[in-house]
């Protein structure tokens, strides 16, 4: 199965948890063949900014965040998986598995 | 600008000895003032465990990377520590810290240069080939050839 994801990460100094969820999610969803876009919410600003496009396509959303998304209201209707920063960090995996889950309805 | 730019020779230690986090922080912390990268090392050492008091920075695999955003930090910098023994550290995964990346951020950074840099560090940890390499290496040399890649 394809899937087609969009995450967005941030944590709460927007120094190295946000970059590390981006770098984890990109890792794993590419070990499984999914497409994957992740925008960053950090101490760069917004970073990888997500178009409506991208979201709308999108089959899930990941929000691997410790704090508010901005501009969360881009992302309603959708199917989203949220999850800390520290989880993704964790198993990067299991977040790839779990929002694939919340596709299938499993 | 790359991780080596960021991270001099003079923040490289190869043998840390320290028996907790907070000891090995005040090192570290030691040793940023005298290298003149922050001008208060009490005060540095303060924000950073303040940041490790929200969530623990041992992202596992046997690494931690404090952070602090603090007023004392003169230049936006990493230390870089292999420790002596493993430290508790509340990792995720359980395990004890054997190496250690402490980032210094200044606040007034104008630039996005340091914090790009950062965040090159903090993606690359999520990268098994990086982190075996690192863990390999005996030698500051060995470090920076690594971190220079």
């Amino acid at each position: 199965m394809s899937l087609k994801i969009v995450a967005v990460t941030a944590c709460i100094a927007g120094i190295a948890h946000t970059y590390m969820a981006q770098a984890n999610l990109k890792k794993y969803a590419e070990k499984s063949g999914y497409e994957i876009k992740v925008e960053t919410q950090g101490s760069m600003g917004i970073e990888n900014r997500l178009s409506q496009e991208d979201i709308d396509n999108a089959d899930v959303v990941i929000f691997a965040v410790d704090t508010t998304v901005s501009g969360r209201d881009r992302f309603d209707g959708k199917k989203i998986l949220e999850l800390g920063t520290s989880a993704v960090v964790k198993d990067g995996k299991s977040a790839i598995e779990k929002a694939a889950a919340l596709v299938s309805g499993n | 600008m790359q991780i080596i730019d960021l991270i001099s020779q003079k923040n490289i230690v190869m043998n840390l000895d320290a028996k907790t986090e907070q000891e090995a922080i005040k090192k570290l912390s030691i040793k940023l003032f005298e290298n003149d990268y922050i001008n208060n090392a009490g005060g540095f050492y303060d924000d950073v465990l303040e940041r490790e008091s929200y969530t623990t920075t041992g992202i596992g695999n046997g690494i931690a990377i404090p952070h602090g955003k603090s007023d004392y930090v003169n230049e936006s910098t990493v230390i870089f520590a292999k420790t002596t023994e493993g430290i508790e550290w509340n990792s995720l995964d359980g395990s004890k810290v054997r190496i250690i990346f402490l980032m210094a951020v200044n606040p007034r950074d104008k630039g996005k240069e340091h914090l790009q840099a950062l965040a090159k560090i903090a993606s690359r940890l999520m990268d098994d080939h990086f982190v075996r390499a690192i863990k390999e290496a005996n030698t500051t040399e060995e470090v920076i050839q690594i971190l220079s890649k």
